[in-house]
C-alpha cells in the first residue's frame, strides 16, 4: 500500500494508462504530489487542534488544485454538507505521512498503511478444525424470545380478524374476489404482513453510489407504519460492514475501473446472447482461463449470474436414480438447482461430519428407496463458507470421507473464493487441500471481486460436459464485457503477474519447506494471461496490493470477531471467516439494533436476519467485514456494539470477569488479529 | 430368612432415604404440588389414564430428542446390516462417473461455437478468421450493441458506482439506478410498477414459483421456451397443456378443468395460463386479444413472456401489448428481457404493484441473488429512452423482417413456422413425406396430472420416440453443416440450440435467424441469400 515518493516516476498516478493515452500526465502527477502535500498539511493541523480550526475537507483542498488527480472524489462529495467530514467517515483517523501515498478513495477503500494490522488467513496444517460450539443465552433471553413471537402472532391474528371485519377494503387483495382465488392468502402471507412488516426499514434501504467502506443511504421515511416507504431526497454517508465487499474491489476509481473504462470503449454493453449462440467473445476465453488458473482446475464455466450458477448447472450433473446429500445450511439456489435435477435428496445436520458418515454408510447400503438398486452416483454439496451462520466447512474430514465413500464432492464458494486462504483461493487453499482432488468448485464474482455472476471449475472432460448441457449454455444470457473486466483485473491483481518467464518469486510462502502432500497454488498468472489492453499499475501487477488486501481483511475479520467475544457478546461462526454474526435473539431488538447504529454520530449500517433465514430463536445481526476497512474502522464497530449492546442487553457470552474492556480491546488488536 | 432379610436391610434404608430425599426435592421445586395432586387424582378416578399419559410423555420426550434431520431407519424398506456388511457394500459400490462424456457430435458442436473476437453486433470479427461477418445469430433486434451515447452512460455510470452492487436486493444492494429502471419499463409499458432481475433467463424460472404453489393449476403451450418448463417444474402445480398456439385447444382445456372442478367442488384455486409473446423454440406469435378475452371469460391470471417480443416488435418496441394496442396493464405478469430487448442484461416483471412487491419477498431468484450492476441499469434505462424517441429502428427491423421473409419464403426444401413480423425466424427442412408426426406432439414423460392414464401407451410411444430422435438426429446435422457453411461464406446464423433430453417436448431442429435493425436492408438481404444458396445446396444433396 504504501508506497514511497521516489516512486514519482512510475505510472501509478496515471489515472488511465490505456494504450492511447497522451500527454499531460506528468502534470498531473506533480499536481498529485502537491495536493497530497497540502492535504497532508491541513491535516496534521487539523490533528493539533481539532476543536479551534473548521474541518477541512481533504477532496475539495485537492479538486481546487487538481481535476485529474485520483484522489478526485465523485462529484457528490463536494456537497460542503457531506464533505464536512463530521460522521468522520471521509478522512483517515491518522493523516498520512510524508511516506505515505494512498491511492484508493478513503470513502471506498480505507487508508491503513499500518502493518501490524495485517494476518495470514491460514489453517494450521496437521490439526482438526475445532467444531463450532453454539453458545447458548441465558434461559429469560430464549423465553422472552419465544413469548415476543407469541404475542406479535396473537396480536396480528386478532388485528386480521377485527379488520376484516371493519376494514374489508385492506383486506381485499387477500380474499377471493371476482371469481379469482387472491394472489397471496392471508394466511401464507401472515408471516410478511405482520412480523415482517415491523421491521420492513431494515431492509431493502436503497443507496447510491459504491458500496464500499462507506455507503450513501437514500434517506427515507415511512408515514404509514412501513406500508409504504417515501425517499425524503436527502442522503447520508454511512459506514458499510454489510455488503460483501470482502477484498474491498467495489471501487469507482482505481486500475480496475479503469480496465472496465477501457473495456466497454472496446467491447460495448453486452455479448448479446448466450454461450453456444455467438454470445462468446475472446474476453470470455481469456477470463475462463484465467479463473480456472486461480481456482488451480483445469477448466472454468463463467455464468451470467451467481445463483443461476448453482440453479442451472447442477441439474446437469445429477438426475434421477443419483443421490444429492447436501448440508442443511445449504443456500437457496443449491435446493433450486437440485428441486429441478429430479435427483433425490438427503441432508444432514450443518457441518457435522459424524451424521455425514452415518448417512453415507446408510445411504450407500440401503441404496434407492424401494428397489435398493444402488445409486448411481451421490453427490455431496457443501458451501465454503456459510452466509449465515460464519461456519467454514470441515474440507480436510470430507476429503478423508471422500476417499473412502467415493462420492462425489461440489464445494460451492460463493462467499469463501478470495476472502480465505493466504493467497485467497478459498477453502482449499485455507486448508492446504489440493483443489484437483474436489470434484467440482463453484464460487462468485459478486463478494470479493466487486463484479457479478459465478464460475463453475472442474476437469476439462466435466466442464464441456456443464457448457453443453448446463442450461445456461445453450439459453442464458453470456457475461457483459464489463463485468468480466473487473472480473479479470481484480483476479489478476490477487494472483500478480509473472512479468518474465521463469520468475516465480514474487509470491508464494517463501519459507522454503516443501511438503509433499502439501499443494501450493499456483503463483502469478503470466503477463498474457490477460487482455493486453488491461494495465495493472506495479503494485498490483506484482501481486503486493491484492496480499495486502487478503491480510488486511483476514486482521479485520479476527480482529471483530475475537474482539466481540472478549467484550461478552455472542457470536458464531469461525473466527478467520469475514462474516461475524453477532446474536440478538429477540425480534423486537433487531429494529432497535438496526436504528442505533444506523443515528450514531458515525452511522453504521448492519444487516439484521431472521426468520425464515435462521432459526427462531437466533435472529441476528450479520457483519461483512472488508479489507476496505481501516482498523479504527472495527474499533468504532466495536465501539458501537458495546454502547447499543448495553442498552439492548444483548452481552451475555463469556462470564463478566473473563472480558476486555473496550479499551484493553483496542489497545491489544494486534493479538486478537492473530488469535485463533 | 432372616438372614436374607438382614443382608438385604441397609439396601432399605437407603432406598427408603434416596425416596425421601427425592420426594422433598420434587417438594421444593415450584408447582410441584399442583403436578402432585394432578396425578393422584388422575390416578383415583383412572389407573389406565396415568399408564397412558406416562408413555404420551415419553413419547413426546423420544420425538424431541430426535435429530431433525434423522435417518430413515423406520420405513418398512429399511434393512438391517451389520457393520461388516455396510463396510463391504461400501467398498463394493461403483459410482457412474460425474458427467457423461460428450458425444462426437455434441463436442464437434461445442468446438463450432463461434467465438467473436471484440465487440459484438451487426458485423462481428471471429476469432478463427480474422474477419468480419454478418452477424444473423445474436440478440440485437434493435442495434444498441455499440451505441456511442450508451456506452458515454455506462462509463459515467461506473465512475460514480464502481461496477458490482455488492449485495441482494434487500441488504444495500438496491441502488437509486435500479429503482429509476423499474420506473422506466413501468412507465414505457403503461404498468403500476416492475420489478428488476439481475439475469433474464432465470427471470420466468423464479416468477412462476412465486405465485404458483401446490395446488394451484397451471395452463401451458406445450412449446414454451426452456425457462418456463423449469419453472412450472419447481411450482409443483397441477400442470395441463395446449396445443402449441391452438387458442381452441386452450379453450377446451379450460373448460374442461372448469367441469371438473364443478364436479369435484374443490375450493377456488389460483389460476394461470402461461405462454410466449413470440416463441422461442419456433418464432411462432401468440394472438394477444383472443388470449386476453380467454384470459377474463374463465377467470385465469396471464403471465406473458415477452422475452422475445419485448424490444422487438410494436412501433416503439413495447412489445405485442403495441402491436395489438392491448393495455399492458391487462396481462397481469408480464415478462420482458433487458438483455435480449435492449442489448443490456437482465430481466424484468412488470405488473400491478401488489404483484410486484410479492416478488419483492417472495422471488428466489430476486431475493438469493446479488443485484444487476449499476451501469448495465443505467444502460438498459438509455436503451428505452432510444426505443421511445426513435421509432425508426423498428421501421427497418421491419423492413428486414419483410425483405428475409420475401427471400426465404420461396426457397422450397424448408418451411418457416414463424409469424411473417417475427424478428427471430426458424427454418425447419421441408419433410419428404407428408408429416409422420406432430410438430409438438402429446409430452409423454410430463409431470401432467393424468400421467396415469398416459403411462399406459407410453410403451408403443417409444418406439416412435426412437424413430422420431434419429430423423431429427439427421435433420440436426444437415443444419449444423448449413450453418458451418455460411459461417465460411461470412455469415454468422445458428442452429436453435436444445437441450437434448431435457425438454418436455423436443423441438424440431431448427436454424434461427435474428434479424437486426443494425444491418441494413442491403446488408440483410445479401446475407440472407448466401443463406439461401447454402440451404439450396446443402438440402439438395440429401435427396
Amino acid at each position: 500500500m504504501a508506497l514511497s515518493k521516489s516512486n514519482k516516476s512510475s505510472s501509478i498516478f496515471n489515472k488511465k494508462r490505456s494504450s492511447n493515452a497522451t500527454g499531460a500526465l506528468p502534470a498531473s502527477a506533480a499536481s498529485y504530489l502537491s495536493a497530497l502535500s497540502e492535504a497532508d498539511a491541513s491535516a496534521r493541523k487539523r490533528n493539533v487542534s481539532p476543536t479551534s480550526t473548521p474541518a477541512l475537507s481533504l477532496s475539495s483542498s485537492i479538486t481546487s488544485s487538481s481535476e485529474d488527480t485520483i484522489l478526485h472524489e465523485p462529484e457528490y462529495l463536494r456537497d460542503p454538507l457531506l464533505a464536512s467530514n463530521k460522521d468522520g467517515l471521509l478522512l483517515p483517523a491518522r493523516p498520512p505521512t510524508s511516506e505515505q501515498v494512498f491511492n484508493t478513495v478513503h470513502t471506498e477503500f480505507g487508508h491503513c498503511a499500518d502493518e501490524r494490522y495485517r494476518t495470514t488467513s491460514q489453517h494450521k496444517l496437521g490439526t482438526p478444525l475445532a467444531p463450532h460450539v453454539e453458545q447458548d443465552p441465558p434461559y429469560y433471553i430464549l423465553l422472552s424470545t419465544y413469548i415476543s413471537y407469541l404475542i406479535l402472532i396473537v396480536l396480528g391474528h386478532v388485528r386480521d380478524f377485527i379488520g376484516k371485519r371493519l376494514n374489508p377494503k385492506r383486506y381485499k387483495h387477500l380474499m377471493p374476489g371476482g371469481g379469482y382465488a387472491p394472489l397471496n392468502s392471508d394466511f401464507d402471507s401472515f408471516y410478511t404482513r405482520r412480523l415482517k412488516t415491523r421491521m420492513d426499514e431494515c431492509f431493502s434501504q436503497p443507496v447510491t453510489g459504491v458500496a464500499g467502506r462507506t455507503i450513501l443511504l437514500l434517506d427515507r421515511y415511512s408515514p404509514d407504519y412501513n406500508h409504504t416507504q417515501i425517499l425524503t431526497g436527502t442522503r447520508t454517508r454511512a459506514l458499510n460492514i454489510s455488503s460483501y465487499n470482502y477484498l474491498g474491489f467495489a471501487q469507482a476509481r482505481g486500475p480496475c475501473a479503469d480496465a472496465v473504462e477501457e473495456s466497454i470503449k472496446r467491447y460495448g454493453i453486452s455479448s448479446l446472447g448466450a454461450r453456444l449462440d455467438a454470445g462468446t467473445t475472446d474476453l470470455h476465453v481469456v477470463s475462463e482461463a484465467l479463473v480456472a488458473k486461480f481456482v488451480g482446475m483445469e477448466d472454468a464455466l463463467i455464468s451470467s449470474m451467481g445463483f443461476a450458477t448453482n440453479s442451472t448447472y447442477i441439474p446437469a450433473l445429477v438426475g434421477k436414480g443419483c443421490l444429492v446429500i447436501s448440508d442443511e445450511f445449504n443456500h437457496a439456489s443449491i435446493r433450486f438447482g437440485v428441486r429441478i435435477s429430479g435427483a433425490h435428496v438427503r441432508m444432514f445436520r450443518h457441518n457435522d461430519m459424524r451424521a455425514l458418515e452415518a448417512l453415507l454408510k446408510e445411504v450407500i447400503s440401503q441404496g434407492q428407496p424401494k428397489t435398493h438398486r444402488p445409486w448411481k452416483k451421490i453427490l455431496v454439496i457443501v458451501e465454503g463458507l456459510y452466509s449465515m451462520e460464519g461456519t467454514l466447512v470441515n474440507l480436510p474430514a470430507i476429503m478423508e470421507l471422500k476417499k473412502k465413500y467415493k462420492f462425489y464432492l461440489y464445494v460451492d464458494e460463493a462467499h469463501s473464493i478470495g476472502a480465505l486462504g493466504p493467497h485467497g483461493r478459498g477453502v482449499a487453499d485455507y486448508f492446504g487441500v489440493n483443489p484437483r482432488e474436489i470434484d467440482l468448485l463453484m464460487g462468485t464474482f459478486t463478494k470479493s471481486f466487486g463484479a457479478a455472476g459465478g464460475y463453475i471449475a472442474g476437469s476439462k472432460a466435466l466442464i464441456d460436459v456443464l457448457r453443453v448441457h448446463g442450461h445456461s449454455g445453450a439459453y442464458a444470457e453470456a457475461m457483459a464485457p464489463p463485468v468480466l473486466t473487473q472480473v479479470v483485473s481484480s483476479m489478476a491483481s490477487i494472483m500478480g503477474l509473472q512479468v518474465a518467464a521463469g520468475d516465480t518469486t514474487t509470491t508464494g510462502n517463501g519459507n522454503g519447506i516443501v511438503e509433499e502432500q502439501v499443494y501450493h497454488h499456483p503463483g502469478p498468472a503470466p503477463i498474457n494471461s490477460i487482455p493486453s489492453w488491461v494495465h495493472l499499475p506495479p503494485a498490483l501487477a506484482s501481486g503486493q496490493e491484492g496480499s495486502s488486501r487478503l491480510r488486511r481483511l483476514a486482521f479485520n475479520a479476527r480482529y471483530l470477531h475475537n474482539g466481540l467475544i472478549k467484550l461478552g457478546f455472542i457470536t458464531y461462526g469461525h473466527p478467520s471467516s469475514p462474516i461475524v454474526p453477532l446474536l440478538l435473539f429477540n425480534p423486537g431488538k433487531m429494529n432497535m439494533f438496526h436504528r442505533l447504529m444506523k443515528e450514531r454520530k458515525t452511522p453504521i449500517v448492519v444487516v439484521v436476519v431472521a426468520y425464515p433465514a435462521t432459526p427462531l430463536v437466533t435472529s441476528r445481526v450479520r457483519f461483512c467485514v472488508s479489507a476496505a476497512h481501516t482498523k479504527e474502522d472495527v474499533d468504532c464497530v466495536l465501539k458501537a456494539c458495546v454502547e447499543v449492546g448495553d442498552v439492548l442487553d444483548l452481552r451475555h457470552g463469556i462470564p463478566v470477569r473473563e472480558r476486555w474492556s473496550l479499551e484493553e480491546v483496542v489497545e491489544r488488536a494486534v493479538e486478537l488479529g492473530t488469535m485463533e | 430368612m432372616n438372614t436374607t432379610s438382614a443382608t438385604l436391610a441397609p439396601v432399605f434404608t437407603f432406598l427408603e432415604h434416596t425416596l425421601t430425599t427425592a420426594q422433598t426435592t420434587f417438594n421444593k421445586l415450584p408447582g410441584s404440588a399442583v403436578i402432585q395432586r394432578y396425578v393422584k387424582s388422575s390416578h383415583q378416578n383412572d389407573p389406565g389414564r396415568t399408564l397412558l399419559e406416562l408413555i404420551l410423555v415419553i413419547f413426546a420426550i423420544r420425538t424431541l430428542l430426535q435429530s431433525r434431520t434423522r435417518a430413515d431407519r423406520n420405513g418398512k424398506n429399511f434393512i438391517q446390516f451389520s457393520e461388516k456388511e455396510i463396510d463391504e457394500l461400501v467398498d463394493e459400490w461403483i459410482p457412474e462417473p460425474l458427467g457423461n462424456a460428450l458425444t462426437a457430435n455434441e463436442q464437434s458442436d461445442l468446438a463450432s461455437a463461434p467465438i467473436i473476437s471484440g465487440p459484438n453486433g451487426p458485423k462481428p470479427k471471429l476469432a478463427a478468421t480474422g474477419k468480419n461477418a454478418l452477424n444473423l445469430a445474436s440478440y440485437n433486434f434493435t442495434g444498441l450493441a455499440g451505441n456511442e451515447h450508451i456506452k458515454q452512460r455506462a462509463i459515467d455510470t461506473l465512475r460514480k458506482y464502481g461496477l458490482g452492487s455488492c449485495g441482494p436486493p434487500g441488504f444495500y444492494g438496491t441502488l437509486d439506478v435500479h429503482m429509476d429502471l423499474e420506473n422506466d419499463i413501468a412507465d414505457f409499458l403503461g404498468t403500476e410498477a416492475a420489478i428488476l432481475y439481475s439475469q433474464g433467463f432465470s427471470t420466468i424460472s423464479s416468477v412462476i414459483p412465486a405465485f404458483c404453489k401446490r395446488g394451484d393449476i397451471i395452463v401451458a403451450d406445450r412449446a414454451v421456451n426452456f425457462a418456463i418448463q423449469k419453472g412450472i417444474q419447481i411450482s409443483r402445480s397441477t400442470i395441463r397443456w395446449f396445443d402449441h398456439n391452438d387458442l381452441n385447444s386452450l379453450e377446451e382445456v379450460l373448460i374442461g378443468i372448469e367441469k371438473e372442478r364443478k364436479k369435484r367442488r374443490g375450493p377456488m384455486t389460483r389460476r394461470f395460463i402461461v405462454t410466449e409473446g413470440i416463441f422461442q423454440k419456433d418464432g411462432a406469435m401468440v394472438d394477444l386479444p383472443k388470449l386476453i378475452e380467454l384470459k377474463y371469460k374463465y377467470k385465469y391470471r396471464l403471465i406473458l413472456d415477452e422475452s422475445y417480443s419485448f424490444g422487438s416488435v410494436g412501433r416503439t418496441g413495447r412489445g405485442l401489448t403495441e402491436l395489438y394496442n392491448v393495455p399492458a396493464s391487462k396481462v397481469d405478469m408480464l415478462l420482458g428481457s433487458c438483455a435480449i430487448g435492449l442489448a443490456s442484461a437482465g430481466g424484468f416483471c412488470a405488473g400491478s404493484r401488489t404483484v410486484v412487491d410479492h416478488q419483492r419477498i417472495n422471488g428466489p431468484s430476486f431475493v438469493f441473488s446479488a443485484s444487476m450492476p449499476a451501469l448495465l441499469a443505467v444502460s438498459a434505462s438509455e436503451g428505452i429512452n432510444i426505443l421511445r424517441n426513435t421509432p425508426s429502428i423498428f421501421e427497418t427491423l421491419q423492413d428486414n423482417v419483410r425483405a428475409a421473409r420475401a427471400i426465404l419464403d420461396r426457397v422450397d426444401c424448408i418451411t418457416i413456422p414463424s409469424h411473417p413480423a417475427s424478428p427471430i425466424i426458424h427454418i425447419y427442412v421441408r419433410q419428404p413425406q407428408s408429416h409422420q408426426y406432430l410438430q409438438y406432439p402429446a409430452p409423454i414423460s410430463a409431470s401432467s396430472s393424468s400421467s396415469s392414464a398416459k403411462h399406459h401407451h407410453s410403451h408403443h410411444v417409444s418406439a416412435k420416440d426412437a424413430v422420431r430422435d434419429a430423423e431429427y438426429e439427421v435433420e440436426e446435422r444437415l443444419l449444423q453443416e448449413v450453418v458451418e457453411e455460411t459461417l465460411s461464406h461470412g455469415v454468422i446464423v445458428t442452429r436453435a440450440k436444445r437441450l437434448k433430453g431435457q425438454e418436455i417436448v423436443e423441438p424440431r431442429p431448427s436454424i434461427r435467424l435474428t434479424l437486426t435493425s443494425g444491418l441494413t436492408k442491403k446488408e440483410t438481404e445479401k446475407a440472407v441469400n448466401v443463406l439461401k444458396t447454402v440451404l439450396v445446396k446443402v438440402l439438395s444433396k440429401r435427396r
